[in-house]
């Protein structure tokens, strides 16, 4: 960030940040002090604890106890039809053929946010994962091909609350969900799903080297 | 009023450790992790909202929510980071429902009581928390998590799962901002 904001010099916003800056005049110090001094009087202002064990307590002990977590139990295996992908032998004509794959589906299919899988490589697939969210403030997806981590991958808002990513995936199974504003985990709705035995689904797909397995 | 448990021997137990055996069936053993928490992120809570009695009902909910949703805790060791978020949307929510002029005089009694020590009060509170209302949501919870809280950019990055770039470009928009609402402030 070079760029010069209005309000605070970079060099200021650098000794603000603790890093190396060049000598503050007396001004910009007394102004980068007064922020100091704000940060302060709200952090003294908020200093009070709070104690709410008891009443948390009270509330967990009314509620149903929490089901066990999906992953405790191995999915029983489902193939899913994708639709048929192009073969491409390189990355750099994967994504133009990405879009021309993007392109000749959208015709073919009456469903445009069902997984879009794309053969980049034999062992290889691009999938194109899609969820409609418009109140949604961030969308990530999670699954078994990275550990189930909710912040890795992210979703890019497109337009009208769409939002979409194409990844690289692994020729097998793959189990998935969607992860909204970090806490929410959701099935891709136009997606097929397997019941996990203690009440919830997660979504499948299963690629094959052509990008396409018969159900 | 409920006695306290102790519970010493499993303050030695990691976040995922008491995950699972909570999910188990050691239902009480939930208290460990809102004793874990509860300081820390009622402080944030109440620099969040400036006001004590809404930080602590939406510290209150925010735990419950997590034990009811426990079993969609894909990873287990960074519960922490999962209920912040938890914690963080409910009071971008709150913020959404509370009137920007709500007056001390409007509060219960019990929060009149606790003003002084944990609210944004007084003249000075006012234009804090005017201040504070003309951020953005990101750049408010960067904000108070990099400036107030005093937590290193990538502590603040590893809790909010935004990269230290975009982190610093909120703060640093954040302290233009307050600068020039609080430019009469002496």
């Amino acid at each position: 960030m070079n760029e010069e904001h209005e309000g605070f010099s970079d060099n200021v916003h650098r000794y603000l940040d603790g890093e190396p800056h060049r000598p503050l005049t007396a001004e910009d110090r007394r102004r980068a002090d007064r922020i100091k001094e704000i940060s302060g009087e709200i952090r003294r202002r908020s200093g009070r604890r709070l104690d709410v064990s008891d009443r948390v307590m009270r509330e967990v002990r009314r509620s149903q106890r929490p089901s066990q977590p999906a992953w405790v139990r191995p999915l029983e295996p489902r193939a899913v039809r994708l639709r048929p992908a192009v073969l491409v032998p390189s990355l750099a004509a994967a994504a133009i053929a990405l879009f021309l794959a993007g392109m000749y589906l959208a015709r073919e299919t009456a469903d445009p946010s069902r997984p879009l899988a794309l053969v980049a490589r034999n062992d290889t697939v691009y999938v194109r994962f899609e969820l409609i969210a418009p109140s949604a403030r961030s969308v990530y997806l999670a699954g078994s091909f990275n550990e189930w981590r909710p912040d890795e991958i992210p979703l890019a808002r497109t337009h009208d609350g769409h939002w979409t990513v194409t990844i690289p995936l692994s020729v097998g199974e793959h189990s998935y969900q969607f992860v909204v504003n970090g806490e929410r985990w959701v099935p891709d709705p136009n997606a097929e799903a397997v019941d996990d035995g203690f009440g919830g689904r997660n979504s499948v797909l299963v690629v094959g080297p052509r990008g396409v397995v018969g159900s | 009023m409920e006695a306290r448990e102790s519970l010493p021997e499993w303050r030695e137990l990691s976040d995922g450790e008491v995950v699972r055996r909570v999910l188990d069936g050691d239902v009480e053993l939930y208290r460990v992790l809102v004793d874990r928490y509860q300081v820390e992120f009622g402080r944030l809570a109440v620099a969040m909202l400036g006001d004590a009695d809404a930080a602590e009902d939406a510290l209150q909910e925010a735990f419950v929510s997590a034990y009811q949703r426990l079993g969609t805790c894909r990873h287990p060791d960074r519960f922490k980071h999962w209920l912040y978020r938890i914690l963080a949307n409910r009071c971008h929510d709150i913020r959404r429902g509370i009137a920007p002029t709500t007056s001390v005089d409007d509060l219960p009694l019990r929060a009149k009581d606790r003003a002084d020590a944990a609210t944004l009060d007084g003249e000075l509170g006012e234009a804090l928390r005017g201040a504070l209302d003309a951020l953005t949501p990101e750049q408010r919870e960067a904000f108070i998590l990099k400036e107030v809280e005093g937590r290193p950019y990538t502590e603040v990055a590893e809790l909010t799962g935004v990269g230290v770039d975009a982190l610093k470009m909120r703060v640093h928009r954040a302290r233009d901002a307050l600068r020039r609402t609080l430019e009469l402030w002496k």
